[in-house]
C-alpha cells in the first residue's frame, strides 16, 4: 500500500469547508441582527447567580499536576502506534520491549497513584 | 530552491522526492516527472504553509495578549505539519497535532492562567538590551541565511529511494531496532518528569486548597 | 553499559522504599547502589572497545573513566546529604531516585556513539537538575533559581537539536562513525551545514558547562539551589558534558580541527578570564564557587582546543581532581552554614561564615584548606597535577602558548581568591566553640581530602 500526500486532499477540502462555514455563520449573525446594548444584558450570565469577581484568579496548582501528567501518559501511548503496526513483524522482542518500557511508566504510575496525586479531597 | 519539491511518477504507484540542487546546473530532466501540474500544486502549498508558517510565528512573538500568542503557536504547529504532510511523513504530521497543538498547548493555556497577567507590567527591558538582542539575533539569521543558501544537499537514487519511508510501519521498524535503547532510555526521561512534577507541585499541608 | 541498565532499575527501587515508615534506610541503599553501579562499570575493562546496543553506545576505558568519576563524585555527593532527615518538607526518596536516574543521563553523554544517546542523555540530565534545584520550594531563591536554569536550559537544548538536525541533513546519519566518514571522505566539499551544525551543537554542550559566554545562569543556579545539589551540579554535570563535547569533537570533527580550534580557543580565553577576574569580587563562597567553576571548565576547554593524544588522560585527571576538591569545599560548608543557619539566616554562606574554623574544627578547616590549595593548583595536591597535565597538552600542540601564558596568569588570579578562603579559617576570628560534625559526615570529607592528596603526590596512581 503507498500512501501519498494527495491522500490529505479530502482533509484539506473538509478544514476548508468547516473554517468556511464557521467565518461565514459569523460574520452573518454579527452583521444581520440587531443590536442594543444594557448593562444588565452584557452581563455573563451564570443561571442567574449573579457574577462576582474576576476570573482571572490563581486557580489549584492540582489542575496543572494533572495536565501534566496527562502530557506524559499521552506520549507514552504515541510510542504504541508505531509498535501496534509492526506487532506481528517484531515478534516476541518487540513484546518484550514494549513491556520494559511499560513496565517503567506503569511505576510511575503507581507511584502517582500511591502519592494521592490523582485524589482530589487530600 | 533548498527544498524537496514532490513528484508523481507516471504510474502514480509511487512518487519521488527529488532534490532541486540550486547551486549546480543539472537540470531535472528525468522522464519521472510527468505530472507537472501536481508539481506546481505542491509547490504553492509549500510556500503558502511556509509563508503561514512564518507569519504566525511571528504573531507568537509580537501579540501582545498570551493567549493570543498560544493561539498563534497552534497554527504555527498546523503549518508544520502540513509541511510534514507533503514530505510523506503522516505518522509525524499527526502525532505533531495531537501532542503538540493538542496536549502541550492546553499546558500553556494553563500557565497563563496561573500567572496573573492583568495589570500590564512594562517589560523591563533597556534600549541597550534590545538593540543586543538585535545584534545577536540579526546575525544569526544571516548566517543560517548564508549557510543555507551556499548548502549542498545530499543528492538521491530515484531508482531506489523508497517513499514510504515516512510511514508508521518503516518508523516503528527502526524504532524499535536499531533505536531501542534510546527508547527505553526514554520511560526514564518521563519518570523523571512525573517525579520531579509530582515533587515539586504537591500540595503540602498548610497549602491553600480549592 | 549495564550501570545505566542497573541505575535505571535502582532509581525505582529507591523511590518505592521511600513509602516505608522509616526514612533512615534510603541513604544507605542509595549509597549501595551507586556502588554496585560503580563496581558493573568496570565490566569491561579488560575487553576491547566495544560498541553495544546497534552503535547506541561505545565503551572503552576512557569512557568508564568518566563514568567511574561521575560516580565516585555521586557517591560522595550522595554521603553528605544526611540531613535530609531532619528536614519535615524533605521528600529523601525523591531526591535520591532523581539523583540516580540523572546518573543514567551523565553515562549516556559520556559513551554516546548516536547524536540521539547525547541528546537524551542531556536531557535526562539537564531536567534532573531543574527538578533538583527547585527542590527547596519554599525558598524563592530556589524557585528562581530553578526557572532561570529551566528556561535557558531549555533555550539551550533547542539550540543544541537544531545543531543535530542540521548535522543531519548535513551527513544523513546520526551515527558519531558515519559523521566522521562524511567528514573524512568530503573533506573538500564538506556541507556547509555541518559547519552550523557543529557550531549549534557546541553552544549548546558548552552552556551545559557553563562555559563563558554562556555562563550567565550559573552563579544564580548555583547560589539558589540547596547546596548539596549545587555539589552535585559542579561534580557530575561538568565532568559528563566534557566528557560528551571530547567525545563529540574527537570521535566526528577531528578531521576539520583547523574550523573549530580557533572558536573553541576564543570561548576558552573568556571563559578563563571571566571566571577568574569576576570570582575575585564575590563576597558569597558559594558564588564564588560558582564562578571557581566556569574558570575550571576554561581549563578543561584549553585542554579540549588542544586536542592531542594526551587530552582523555588531562581531562580524565583533572576532572578527578577538581570533582573531589569541590565536593570536600561544599561538604565543609554545608557543615559550617548548617549551624550558622540555626542561629541567623542572613549571609549564612558568604566567607566569614569561615572565620575562625581553624579553632573550632581542626579537621574541617584541613579539610577546606586542601581543597582549596588544589583548586588553585599548588604542588601537592591532586589539582596542581591537573593543572600540570592540562597544560602539558597544550605544550605538545605548540602553536598555542599564548594561550598557555593567559591561563597561568589567571591561575595567579585565582590562587588569591582560594587563600582568601584560607585565610579566613584560620587568621580570623569568629565565633568560638567547637563545631560538630557527624562521624559519618567526616569519614566522607577525610576520604576525599585524602585522595586529593594521594594523587598529589602520586599521579601515576590513575592510568
Amino acid at each position: 500500500m503507498n500512501y501519498l500526500p494527495s491522500d490529505y486532499l479530502p482533509i484539506i477540502v473538509q478544514l476548508v469547508l468547516a473554517l468556511g462555514f464557521i467565518v461565514i455563520t459569523m460574520l452573518v449573525t454579527h452583521n444581520i441582527g440587531p443590536k442594543r446594548n444594557s448593562k444588565l444584558k452584557d452581563e455573563p450570565f451564570e443561571c442567574g447567580i449573579e457574577a462576582k469577581g474576576d476570573a482571572r484568579t490563581p486557580i489549584s496548582i492540582k489542575y496543572f499536576l494533572v495536565a501534566i501528567l496527562f502530557v506524559l501518559f499521552d506520549v507514552e501511548v504515541i510510542f504504541m502506534y508505531p509498535w501496534a503496526v509492526n506487532f506481528k513483524k517484531l515478534g516476541l522482542f518487540g513484546f518484550g520491549e514494549m513491556i520494559l518500557f511499560m513496565g517503567l511508566l506503569l511505576a510511575g504510575f503507581y507511584y502517582i497513584i500511591k502519592k494521592g496525586v490523582l485524589e482530589w479531597e487530600k | 530552491m533548498v527544498y524537496d519539491i514532490l513528484y508523481f511518477n507516471k504510474h502514480h504507484t509511487s512518487y519521488t522526492i527529488h532534490h532541486t540542487p540550486y547551486t549546480t546546473h543539472h537540470t531535472p530532466h528525468t522522464p519521472y516527472i510527468i505530472h507537472q501540474d501536481f508539481k506546481t500544486m505542491a509547490d504553492k502549498l509549500f510556500y503558502f504553509l511556509s509563508f503561514l508558517a512564518l507569519l504566525s510565528a511571528m504573531m507568537v512573538v509580537t501579540a501582545k495578549n498570551p493567549i493570543h500568542s498560544v493561539l498563534y503557536l497552534i497554527l504555527t504547529f498546523f503549518c508544520l505539519s502540513g509541511h510534514y504532510v507533503l514530505l510523506n511523513a503522516q505518522f509525524v504530521a499527526v502525532v505533531n497535532i495531537i501532542v503538540y497543538a493538542g496536549a502541550i498547548m492546553v499546558l500553556f493555556l494553563f500557565v497563563i492562567m496561573f500567572l496573573n497577567l492583568k495589570q500590564d507590567d512594562e517589560e523591563a527591558k533597556t534600549n541597550l538590551t534590545k538593540i543586543a538582542a538585535t545584534i545577536v539575533g540579526g546575525t544569526l539569521g544571516v548566517i543560517l541565511v548564508a549557510v543555507f543558501r551556499k548548502a549542498q544537499l545530499g543528492t538521491y537514487n530515484p531508482y531506489s529511494f523508497n517513499s514510504q519511508v515516512g510511514m508508521v510501519e518503516n518508523l516503528g521498524e527502526v524504532l524499535y531496532n536499531d533505536y531501542l535503547l534510546p527508547f527505553e532510555l526514554a520511560s526514564v526521561l518521563f519518570l523523571i518528569a512525573m517525579v520531579g512534577a509530582v515533587m515539586l507541585a504537591k500540595r503540602e499541608v498548610g497549602d491553600r486548597h480549592f | 553499559m549495564l550501570s545505566i541498565i542497573l541505575l535505571s532499575i535502582f532509581g525505582i527501587v529507591v523511590l518505592f522504599l521511600g513509602f516505608q515508615k522509616s526514612k533512615n534506610i534510603l541513604l544507605p541503599a542509595t549509597l549501595l547502589c551507586i556502588a554496585i553501579a560503580f563496581a558493573a562499570n568496570f565490566v569491561h575493562w579488560n575487553d576491547a572497545p566495544g560498541l553495544y546496543f546497534k552503535e547506541m553506545l561505545f565503551e572503552n576505558r576512557l569512557t568508564m573513566s568518566f563514568s567511574a568519576i561521575v560516580l565516585l563524585s555521586a557517591f560522595l555527593v550522595v554521603a553528605l546529604t544526611r540531613g535530609f532527615a531532619d528536614d519535615e518538607a524533605a521528600q529523601p526518596a525523591e531526591y535520591y531516585a532523581i539523583i540516580l536516574f540523572s546518573l543514567v543521563g551523565a553515562i549516556m553523554m559520556i559513551g554516546f556513539d548516536n547524536l540521539i544517546m547525547l541528546f537524551l542523555g542531556v536531557e535526562i540530565l539537564s531536567v534532573s537538575m531543574y527538578v533538583l534545584t527547585g527542590s527547596d520550594k519554599r525558598n524563592l531563591r530556589s524557585n528562581e533559581a530553578a526557572l532561570k536554569y529551566f528556561l535557558m536550559g531549555a533555550f539551550a537544548t533547542g539550540i543544541m537539536l537544531f545543531g543535530i538536525a542540521l548535522l543531519y541533513g548535513a551527513t544523513g546519519s546520526f551515527n558519531l562513525t558515519d559523521i566522521r566518514g562524511y567528514v573524512g571522505t568530503n573533506s573538500f566539499s564538506i556541507s556547509t551545514l555541518l559547519y552550523v551544525g557543529l557550531l549549534l551543537v557546541l553552544i549548546g554542550m558548552l552552556f551545559k558547562v557553563s562555559a563563558a559566554p554562556f555562563h550567565f545562569w550559573t552563579p544564580d543556579v548555583y547560589d539558589g539551589a540547596p547546596t548539596v545539589f549545587t555539589a552535585f551540579m559542579s561534580t557530575i554535570v561538568k565532568t559528563a558534558g566534557f566528557a560528551a563535547i571530547y567525545r563529540l569533537l574527537s570521535g566526528s570533527f577531528e578531521g576539520i580541527y583547523n574550523f573549530w580550534w580557533f572558536t573553541l580557543a576564543a570561548i576558552t580565553i573568556l571563559t578563563l578570564v571571566v571566571g577568574n577576574i569576576t570570582a575575585v569580587y564575590q563576597q558569597s563562597f558559594k558564588r564564588m564557587m560558582a564562578y571557581s567553576s566556569i574558570s575550571h571548565a576554561g581549563y578543561l576547554l584549553l585542554s579540549l582546543t588542544a586536542m592531542t593524544a594526551q587530552t582523555p588522560d588531562a581531562i580524565v585527571f583533572y576532572s578527578l581532581a577538581y570533582s573531589l576538591a569541590t565536593v570536600s569545599a561544599f561538604g565543609v560548608l554545608m557543615a559550617v552554614a548548617r549551624e550558622k543557619s540555626v542561629q541567623s539566616h542572613e549571609n549564612a554562606e558568604d566567607f566569614e561564615a569561615f572565620n575562625g574554623l581553624g579553632k573550632r574544627n581542626p579537621l574541617l578547616a584541613f579539610v577546606l584548606t586542601v581543597s582549596m590549595l588544589s583548586l588553585a593548583g599548588i604542588p601537592l595536591t591532586a589539582g596542581f597535577w591537573g593543572k600540570f597535565f592540562i597544560f602539558g597538552t597544550i605544550v605538545e600542540r605548540g602553536n598555542l602558548i599564548w594561550m598557555l601564558i593567559v591561563a597561568i596568569l589567571m591561575s595567579a588570579v585565582g590562587i588569591y581568591y582560594y587563600f582568601k578562603v584560607i585565610i579566613a579559617t584560620y587568621m580570623k576570628d569568629g565565633e568560638t566553640g567547637a563545631l560538630r560534625v557527624p562521624p559519618f559526615y567526616r569519614i566522607v570529607l577525610i576520604v576525599s581530602t585524602t585522595l586529593t592528596l594521594l594523587f598529589g603526590l602520586i599521579p601515576k596512581l590513575l592510568s
